[in-house]
Parts: structure tokens; sequence; C-alpha cells
């Protein structure tokens, strides 16, 4: 009786445990190191077409990824990477991805320093809200995602479709394309497979057997029927085994192996190395969740240049004396008054100019990414865009050591 | 009352015991063999049984056989060396199959959305019938390692071909081919799956140009041979009664 009810009592709290527990809806994004996320590919740009769409409807991605030029040492170069979407399973399916307006179907390889735009149409299947991100999967690297947005589907998911035709114009539905076919041949060897088990459960089995055999007896356990059956099954099996191989040959004669090529597709034209920022020194004060930049800047342009951003990890810092296009950025990802420049001027055409940047916000803590300074690789890396008075964008990639501040 | 109960001169009453003691070892039998061989095949074979898009010509026919003979081998080493039963195999192999349809239905389907014909798994029950067939009529362990093991991986891949040919149709998608398999894996998204992961046609085998799969599988089947007996010693090792003082 008492273990009744300590098995009654455990049983509630377990079931209470289970009930209690939510749904996770992260993905890891924020668990990948940070060196990885601000050195390898650093995301800009990133843009989504909707955040709401009904089944059956297309969300777009689009945007940049400048591929740093201070790669990791701990990482091999990125010889094989793929564009892909993080999301909660295929709730969305990827229809097309792009790489610079090229067709993007397998992994390429990336050049470091270099930029590269992408563009993916996704078609809503499973309804739903979910955070959906690009991502770039690289070869002995990881998964480095880009910014999350939560997306939306409306509708029934009993409405979606998804056709694609073959080369030779056949039409068919991806969804359901030979399920029946595979589960009919399922069931035929599950029912013979379980035939041949039921043959020989329905005798005694394990006790009298044993003592048989023990006896010496084994060869009154394996009757000439039995041989027969077994006889049979040598003959049955493969015959409709290959039975089933060559009618399908000649129900498929034109098959292809699976394709394992590598698409090569050029980065984005480099653009002129108009402005060159060096940082001097760089600190991260821990309590105050702020990084200190001393930064030389060159302005090698025509043009009058003003700091605008500086970005790293999807994690955008916004000079606010600037009028800069947020809009498309998920809020948890800025930080809009968290850029401090000093001094806060201009930088004229062929001047060389030190500035110190202060960016200071709880999202480094947020992010994930102020653990920079307990990776065995404690260097940072981001993008330092500047802008000239006709709003035109120079992009400098920068990185430096880290020096930890802990008062 | 069976011949069996004859002769080993049960009364009717422990003929019954007996037979009720079959019934529970079947059913815990059943669920060990489905729930550790399913966790051996998931460990070891894992994505190449998953997924549409891994199911190639050159490393599917090799590496399934090859990791999935050694269970069977044991299973049977235990059943026809104490029982004189002949259907380790296919009791394995059939467990093996139901706890992958309970997955792929559960998991894969309705847990998290992934279309059934996408992690379609193989079958390999005509395999498994064929190896228990061939140890009832030698029966030897070593007739049954060489001709068993190897029609084990033989039979492999065109008993699945005619499941999964139809995937292998080309398209054209974005101006590139792609066989429908390929295609499930650019669509359904999978988030730590990129296309440069899938250890397909990699390798000098290759060098044999389109008969990379009647290679494969000889080669498997020569494995197979080796991986039987393996499998069979570890189940006669672990079939001992050397802790019980009576049976």
């Amino acid at each position: 009786m008492k273990l009744l009810k300590l098995f009654v009592f455990s049983s509630i709290c377990l079931s209470g445990l289970f009930l209690s527990t939510s749904t996770a809806w992260a993905h890891g994004e924020r668990s990948l190191e940070p060196f990885v996320r601000m050195r390898t590919v650093q995301w800009y740009d990133v843009n989504w077409s909707a955040s709401t769409v009904a089944v059956n409807d297309e969300l777009t991605i689009t945007g940049k990824v400048h591929v740093a030029e201070d790669w990791p040492n701990s990482l091999p170069k990125p010889e094989a990477a793929y564009l892909g979407v993080i999301a909660p399973g295929p709730v969305f399916l990827r229809k097309e991805r792009w790489i610079n307006g090229e067709a993007h179907l397998n992994s390429l390889p990336l050049k470091v320093g270099r930029d590269y735009e992408f563009k993916m149409k996704l078609k809503a299947r499973i309804p739903g809200r979910y955070h959906i991100h690009p991502s770039f999967n690289i070869i002995d690297t990881g998964n480095v995602a880009g910014p999350g947005q939560w997306v939306e589907i409306t509708g029934n998911a009993n409405a979606f479709t998804n056709n694609v035709e073959t080369v030779k114009g056949e039409m068919i539905n991806l969804e359901t394309y030979g399920t029946a076919n595979g589960v009919r041949w399922h069931m035929l060897w599950m029912i013979l497979g379980i035939a041949w088990l039921v043959w020989w459960v329905r005798r005694p089995l394990f006790i009298p057997r044993y003592a048989m055999v023990n006896k010496g007896e084994e060869d009154k356990l394996v009757t000439p029927k039995d041989k027969n059956l077994a006889k049979a099954i040598l003959v049955a099996v493969p015959v409709i085994v290959l039975s089933g191989y060559f009618v399908t040959n000649s129900q498929y004669p034109e098959t292809i192996p699976l394709q394992a090529s590598l698409d090569l597709i050029p980065p984005l034209p480099e653009q002129a190395d108009l402005v060159n920022a060096k940082i001097k020194r760089a600190t991260y004060n821990i309590p105050q969740r702020s990084m200190m930049m001393m930064v030389e800047i060159k302005n090698d342009s025509q043009k009058t240049l003003q700091i605008g951003e500086f970005t790293t990890g999807s994690v955008r810092f916004i000079n606010s004396n600037m009028k800069i296009d947020a809009s498309h950025t998920p809020p948890e990802y800025l930080a809009t008054n968290g850029m401090q420049i000093e001094p806060n001027d201009l930088i004229h055409p062929g001047e060389a100019k030190v500035v110190k940047i202060m960016a200071s916000d709880a999202v480094w803590e947020i992010e994930h990414l102020s653990s920079v300074i307990g990776d065995a690789d404690s260097r940072f890396g981001g993008l330092l865009f500047l802008f000239d008075d006709q709003g035109n964008r120079y992009l400098s990639s920068i990185s430096a050591s880290l020096i930890p501040e802990y008062k | 009352m069976s011949t069996i109960s004859v002769s080993t001169g049960f009364d009717k009453e422990t003929a019954t015991v007996s037979r009720i003691y079959d019934y529970l070892i079947l059913v815990l039998a059943g669920f060990l063999y489905i729930g550790s061989y399913h966790l051996h095949f998931m460990l070891t074979v894992g994505d190449w049984d998953f997924w549409l898009d891994w199911k190639d010509r050159q490393y599917w026919p090799l590496v399934t056989p090859v990791l999935m003979i050694a269970w069977p081998a044991a299973v049977q080493s235990v059943l026809w060396t104490h029982f004189r039963l002949p259907m380790g195999a296919t009791l394995s192999v059939v467990g093996l199959m139901l706890g992958m349809w309970i997955t792929r239905v559960t998991a894969y389907q309705i847990w998290t959305n992934y279309p059934l014909n996408f992690v379609l798994p193989a079958t390999m029950i005509p395999s498994a019938l064929v190896l228990d067939a061939i140890l009832m009529l030698s029966p030897s362990f070593l007739v049954t390692a060489i001709a068993g093991g190897a029609s084990f991986a033989l039979l492999f891949y065109p008993t699945n071909w005619p499941i999964f040919a139809m995937f292998h149709v080309p398209i054209e998608w974005q101006g590139g081919l792609q066989t429908i398999a390929d295609q499930f894996g650019f669509e359904y998204l999978r988030a730590g799956m990129p296309e440069y992961l899938r250890i397909i046609e990699r390798g000098t085998l290759r060098t044999y140009g389109q008969m990379a799969a009647p290679l494969s599988a000889f080669f498997a089947a020569l494995l197979c041979i080796l991986v039987y007996a393996a499998g069979w010693y570890i189940g006669k090792a672990f079939a001992t009664v050397r802790y019980l003082k009576r049976v």
C-alpha cells in the first residue's frame, strides 16, 4: 500500500513537472561562441518581406554578409558553406535561394574579406508564430545564425500544396509523392516477417526447447515442414526482391544519382578601399556592459564622412545623431542610443583621425556576446559603417583584441 | 499438448505455465529488441536511414547492412544455440522496423512536421528472412556467415529500390539538375543539415562510374561475413546461465 501511494505521488509530481514546462522557442542562436559570430560571417541589411503570411504564401528574406578578414585561426577557411534558414522544422519550405543573383542549390566556397548578397524565397506551410533566422552553415565552423524575426503563418495547414514538375513534365506533390508505394512495400515485408515469427511462436518456445536441446534432442525441434518453408523462403524472397527491382527499373528507366556538386559563385565586386579603420585599443567593461574602441580612421574618399553604425554579431549600434533606417531590424538587435563617438565630427577627405567609440547596451549580455572575453580567441570583429552627405555608405571591417575591465 | 511438451514430459499444468512464460519473455524481448536495436541503428546508420537525400548508391548500401547485421547475428546465436529457434534475425529486424515506424510517424511526421515520404525507412526484412532460413537449413554458423552474411548485404539495395527509385527521377530547379530526393533536402528545412554534411558519392569508388551500387553491395557482402561472425560470438558470450543456480 505504501508502495502504491509512493507510486501515485511520484506520478502526480512528474505529471505536474511535465505540464508546467513551456515550449522552447529558441534555436541556440546565442550559444555559438561570440568570436565565431563576430569574426566569420557578418550579417547586415537583413530584411524580411512580411511579418504575417498565409499558408502557401511567400516570405522573402534578403540581406548581405561580409566574410571577415580576421577569420579565426582556430577555424578552417570557409571552403564549403550553405545558406540556411533556422526555424522550428519545415514550417516554411525553401523554394528558391540566390546568392549574388545566381542560383544557390548546393554548398559554395566563401572568399574571406568579400561580400555576398542573398535572397531566399520561403513558402508558408504550418500555421503558427515562429522565429526565423537566415544562417550560414560553414564546414567545420558551425551554423552561424543571422538575426531572427518573428513571423506568423495564418490559415489552414491542410490547404498547403507543394507541386514540382519533373524533367519529363510530370507534376508531383512532394507532400505525398511515393508515400503510399513505400508503405505498401513495407507492409508486404512486415506481413511476411511477422508470419515467419508466428510460425515459430505458435509452438512452445523457451523452457521445453531449452530442455530438449540440453538432452541432445534438438533434431526434433525442426520438422520437415519447417525445412520446406525455409526452402520456399530461400526461393520466394529473392524472386520477389528481384522482380520488384526489375519492374521498378522498367517503371522508372530514367533516374539519376543524388547530386553532390559545389556551387561556384563569385563574391560581389570588391569596393574601392576608401575608408581605413584600425583599432588602436579596445576594452570591454563588464559591469557597465560597454565596449570602448580607439579607432584611427583614414578617409581616402572624395567625400566628407561621418560614422553612422557599428554592427557585430547581428547587433546594431547606431549613431543617434544620424538618420539611419533601422525599421527592418528586429528591436532586440538594436542599440539605438548605445553609441557614443568622441569627437562626433565629420571626417574630411584625406583626413586621418583617432576617435573614441563607445558601444554600450545590455544587448552585449542578452546576446551572449560579452563572453568573448572568456574565449580562447578573445578578439572581436565587426563592421563600421560611415556615410557621406548623400547617404552613400562606406564599409570598413574592423577587429582587435579585447581587454576586459572588471570594475 | 504439443509434441515438444510431450517430448519433454511436461504435464498439462507445467506446459501451461511454460507457455505463459513464453509470452512474458516474448513481450519483454520484443520491447528490448525494439528499443536496443533501434538505438544501435540510430547511433550508427543514423542519417543514412533518416533522410531521402542520404540514400545514395555508394555509402548507403555499404553502411546500412554492415552496421545492421551484428545484432541479428547475436540474437540468432542465442536463439539457435539454446532453443533451436531460427527466427533471431527476423525477430530483430521486425522489432527494429516497428520501432522505426513508431519514430518516423510520431517524432518526424507528427512532432516535427516532416512529410512521411521524406523520412521513409529502408527495410531489411527480406535479408533477415533469408538469413534465418540459411541458418536453419545449413545448420552451420560458418555457412550462415558466408552465404547468409553475403545475402544479407546483396539483397539490401534491390529490396529497397522499389521504394526509393521514384525519388531519383530528375527535376530541373533554378536552372540546376536535382533528384526529387535532393529537392526534398533543399526545400524541407533542417537547420543542422547542410548539403556538404551528407556523406554521399565521396572517395575512389566513384572511379567505377555507374557501377557504384553493385560494387558497394559486394564490398558490404564481404564485410557482412566478418561482422556476422563477430556478432555471433558476441551473442554467444552474453548468452550465459552462469549466474542462475537453477533453471
